[in-house]
């Protein structure tokens, strides 16, 4: 009995694989821990700095230097002294109309519209009071409005501070100090430079608007506008950037959108404490929810028609001074892999071209690894003719296929990185000979087989039919690590490579929603617009994920179903 | 959005976990296992009994679970039968779990080994699929239901396209005579199909997870959560026989990979495939595995009270070191057959006395 029961005691190596079994997650999970902690302690470490910044700054400013006192000469003497050593500022003292009482603009020039100021404020306070006298303005305290109401520019504002005015005069306010006023007039005359709007280059389409957002903020919210009037469309200001002050928007439908999404937005940009922000790509890397995840979790477009559409569906979008790239929130990885053309198009080519894009990325993904897999473990599991002919073409490679498949991956993406850093002309040229040369060369040369050029070429070609770049740069960079566990494990490994991404998608979220829907949970709803895109007649519904104030987007059902409120909660 | 409520499942979650916890090695050893006790070509109807009664456990055990619908039953069953008998009651049910979690991967590492990866050792194949399910578990049920929602579609449409392809080699006269030998041959195999339906016992901790409005659908839940696997086993058994007879089921250790080996498609893409089989079969072993391992790791959470990761990454040498116990397969064979009977006592006696016990409790109160 004992002996029967002690020789099913394990070896004592399996307690050691026991030990290596728990130990090297666990490390993995402390050592991730760790970071999130890090980055934590990062932030507040931060925050002490930075209040301990703005402690001696609110002082200095509650300490009256920094009000106007009301005297022209001391008050333009500061001005210059903090300005004067700046090339572009420009200082210009004159006279109103034909009385001794002395003005003086400072402006940026280039910021500041020149036309503007020559023809709406110095003509209008040079000329118009050429047959007033002094005591005109100096009876009681009518300066002031008097050149309010007398100067022709849409906005007029009043600043007592120095601070307030050196910033409004850096990014293009025409400052206006006159003797006897005690503040000083800061005309709007900003004309930043911006360029036409143009197709958007990273999102073509066929069929479709040709427009693409700009560098200029107004002018993209003008082209959101420019959608059609609708008193739903809220977009609201919220300033980033501690040194480099920047506009930011968000933009929702006000009776569509869930409002705990707005919230949980405002909420994550608030957060960023950052002194600059370049790009959107800044926002996208602070508010995205997991950072340690190779899936771009917001979603950025050129395209306004993408923006509008997202906003109809519930989303919220981030727009940024200064970039053409706009953000969605949250974002479903069934976004990725959808064009708006999708929409424009009939309903049949645009499932189909939509199947094909999931098709391309699951060869993108696998192609290599399975070539692999079968290639050096289970060469019985593919066609004997197959396996025969692969067999031969590979007779003179001296690398086993993983080395053979990286060499041939790696060959092109540095083509692709090269391509798209050069001039443009050269740019296609270089890519294609590049292409051409590098693999008939090589399999010329026997480093790899013919074969692996196909799939290497397929997959490439395939990575590029997503719609999104940096989807395709996902999946691409995931798709080495299929090599490498396909190397390791055959077809198992690939098993398992999948479960694995399967597993991190399941858990990854985007502002809330789960990433992976509407895949799942199953909502026969939201497949209308998953795979295919079914006929615009039947999407009767906003997606349900995305917890839609009011879910109805075609009229004609909105009295009978409207009672669809308690399925909403169930995610 | 932020307000989605944390760790509740849908309805369809629900069924999905069980379908892909009652699926595992069953479609691979259940004809074999069968075969060997019924004899004749009637297992088939033996495994549709297997599944009613497996249905009809399920339906105690969902009842069961409804009397306390907010708890688990780590947490209820000391409410019935008091402090300590619960809690040993528990400590029982958590030992099973993590055992057949232990058992799951011991017969994926081996058929792995066996059909796709010679030579590569045990704790290699074993390891990493541990990992990966720790990860997956530590997202909490809704991570678990989500994925499995993705594989169950995969599993049902790769199914149902190797049966079906398996046609060919179909011969109706193997499965005749139809109770050729009475009906006592058929009966016998009943208890070795209803051990390749453990899984309903699931609906134990899962009904507190579900949404407070769903919990009345549960005993539906359940039975088309059988339904499905009942279908899946007796394509499977009636597809094994019919190409491979009685006597061929049963020289073989897995005769639906044999199945699929025996017949070629030339002019497709694959000419054979038992690698699509192994593929499916692999994730719903997965499935199984991480399903039974985050019960007993809830189940030692709750029962101490404590948060589960620790527990997660304990579990871990655990499982490894059962699931390396068995000598050989034989053994492995042995010891699925003794946490079968196992559970036959836990999930078919012990919710039914529980039930009892509830209900008496229940009038007095």
């Amino acid at each position: 009995m004992w002996e029967n029961l002690i020789s099913y005691m394990p070896h004592w190596q399996v307690f050691m694989q026991g030990f290596v079994a728990f130990i090297i997650p666990f490390l993995i999970f402390k050592l991730f821990n760790g970071l999130l902690l890090e980055k934590k302690k990062n932030g507040k470490i931060e925050m002490k700095e930075y209040t301990n910044q703005q402690e001696p700054d609110q002082q200095f400013s509650q300490e009256t230097v920094d009000q106007f006192i009301g005297d022209f000469n001391k008050d333009f003497e500061r001005m210059k002294k903090e300005l004067g050593h700046n090339w572009d500022v420009h200082f210009r003292e004159f006279q109103i109309g034909a009385t001794d009482i002395r003005a003086a603009i400072i402006f940026l020039d280039g910021l500041a519209d020149t036309e503007q100021i020559n023809k709406h404020i110095l003509k209008s306070i040079m000329e118009r009071f050429s047959n007033t006298s002094a005591s005109f303005f100096t009876e009681g305290d009518k300066l002031q409005s008097i050149m309010k109401n007398n100067i022709s520019i849409r906005d007029v504002l009043e600043e007592s501070t120095v601070q307030g005015t050196v910033g409004k005069v850096l990014t293009g306010y025409t400052a206006l100090f006159v003797d006897g006023m005690p503040n000083a007039l800061m005309l709007c005359t900003i004309n930043g430079k911006t360029r036409n709007i143009e197709e958007p280059i990273s999102e073509a389409v066929v069929r479709g608007p040709r427009v693409g957002f700009t560098e200029k903020l107004s002018d993209n919210t003008a082209l959101l506008r420019q959608q059609g009037e609708n008193q739903q469309l809220s977009i609201l200001q919220m300033g980033v950037g501690k040194r480099v002050k920047k506009r930011l928007v968000i933009a929702y439908m006000d009776e569509i959108v869930d409002p705990e999404l707005v919230e949980e937005v405002k909420k994550r940009i608030q957060t960023i404490d950052l002194d600059n922000l370049l790009e959107s790509g800044y926002i996208e890397q602070l508010i995205e929810d997991n950072y340690l995840s190779p899936f771009t979790q917001v979603q950025n477009t050129e395209r306004p028609d993408r923006v509008y559409g997202a906003l109809m569906e519930g989303r919220v979008a981030i727009l940024l001074d200064g970039t053409p790239f706009a953000l969605i929130v949250p974002v479903t990885i069934n976004m990725l892999l959808q064009s708006p053309e999708d929409y424009y198009e009939r309903w049949l080519p645009s499932s189909l071209i939509r199947l094909l894009r999931y098709l391309a990325a699951g060869i993108t993904l696998f192609a290599p690894s399975l070539y692999i897999a079968f290639v050096s473990f289970h060469q019985g599991l593919i066609p004997t003719k197959l396996a025969l002919s692969m067999m031969a073409t590979r007779e003179g490679v001296p690398f086993p296929a993983l080395i053979e498949a990286l060499i041939m991956e790696v060959a092109i993406e540095i083509l692709r990185e090269a391509g798209l850093r050069l001039p443009k002309p050269i740019g296609p040229t270089m890519g294609i000979v590049g292409g051409l040369v590098i693999g008939e060369a090589a399999v010329q040369a026997g480093i790899v087989s013919p074969i692996m050029v196909i799939v290497v070429a397929l997959t490439a070609i395939s990575s590029f039919a997503i719609p999104q770049y940096n989807a395709g740069i996902t999946l691409r960079m995931l798709r080495f690590v299929a090599m490498i566990s396909a190397a390791l494990f055959g077809l198992y490994g690939i098993i398992l490579f999948f479960l694995f991404l399967c597993s991190h998608l399941v858990k990854l979220k985007s502002f809330g929603v789960p990433y992976v829907s509407p895949t799942v949970p199953y909502r026969a709803g939201d497949w209308k617009d998953f795979m295919v895109r079914m006929p615009l007649m039947t999407m009767k519904r906003r997606p349900k994920l995305l917890q839609p104030k009011d879910s109805v987007r075609k009229g004609e059902i909105r009295g009978k179903e409207n009672n669809s409120y308690d399925h909403q909660s169930k995610r | 959005m932020i307000t989605s409520p944390k760790d509740k499942i849908t309805t369809s979650q629900t069924m999905v976990i069980i379908i892909n916890y009652i699926l595992a090695t069953g479609i691979l050893t259940l004809p074999r296992a069968s075969v060997e006790k019924v004899k004749t070509p009637d297992v088939w109807i033996s495994v549709f009994l297997g599944g009613i009664v497996a249905m009809i456990a399920g339906v105690i055990i969902v009842k069961l679970s409804q009397q306390y619908p907010d708890k688990t039953f780590y947490q209820y069953n000391q409410d019935i039968v008091g402090k300590w008998l619960g809690w040993l009651i528990s400590l029982f049910v958590i030992v099973y779990f993590f055992t057949i979690s232990a058992f799951e991967v011991r017969i994926m590492a081996e058929v792995t080994s066996l059909f796709l990866l010679e030579g590569t050792p045990t704790w290699a194949i074993i390891l990493p699929f541990l990992w990966v399910g720790l990860y997956l578990i530590s997202g909490g049920i809704n991570s678990i239901g989500r994925l499995f929602e993705i594989i169950f579609p995969i599993t049902f449409v790769i199914f149902l396209l190797v049966a079906f392809l398996s046609i060919g080699i179909f011969e109706i006269d193997n499965l005749r005579p139809v109770l050729g030998l009475g009906v006592m041959p058929m009966l016998k195999g009943i208890k070795t199909a209803t051990l390749a339906f453990l899984g309903p016992e699931i609906m134990l901790l899962l009904v507190a997870f579900m949404y407070p409005s769903d919990k009345k659908k549960a005993v539906k839940v359940v039975l088309v959560g059988i339904a499905i696997p009942l279908l899946f086993y007796v394509i499977t058994v009636v597809m094994v026989i019919g190409a491979l007879s009685i006597e061929g089921v049963m020289t073989r250790t897995w005769p639906t990979i044999e199945l699929m080996r025996s017949f070629e498609i030339p002019g497709l893409i694959f000419e054979r495939f038992e690698s699509f089989l192994l593929v499916i079969w692999i994730m719903q072993i997965f499935a199984t595995f991480t399903i039974t391992y985050y019960a007993a790791a809830l189940g030692l959470a709750q029962l101490f009270k404590k948060s589960m990761h620790p527990f997660l990454y304990g579990l871990l040498p655990i499982i490894y070191i059962i699931a390396m116990t068995p000598k050989n397969i034989n053994d492995l064979f042995k010891f699925g057959d003794n946490i079968g009977h196992a559970a036959l006592f836990l999930f078919g006696a012990l919710p039914i006395t529980l039930l009892l016990i509830s209900k008496l409790k229940g009038n007095k109160a």
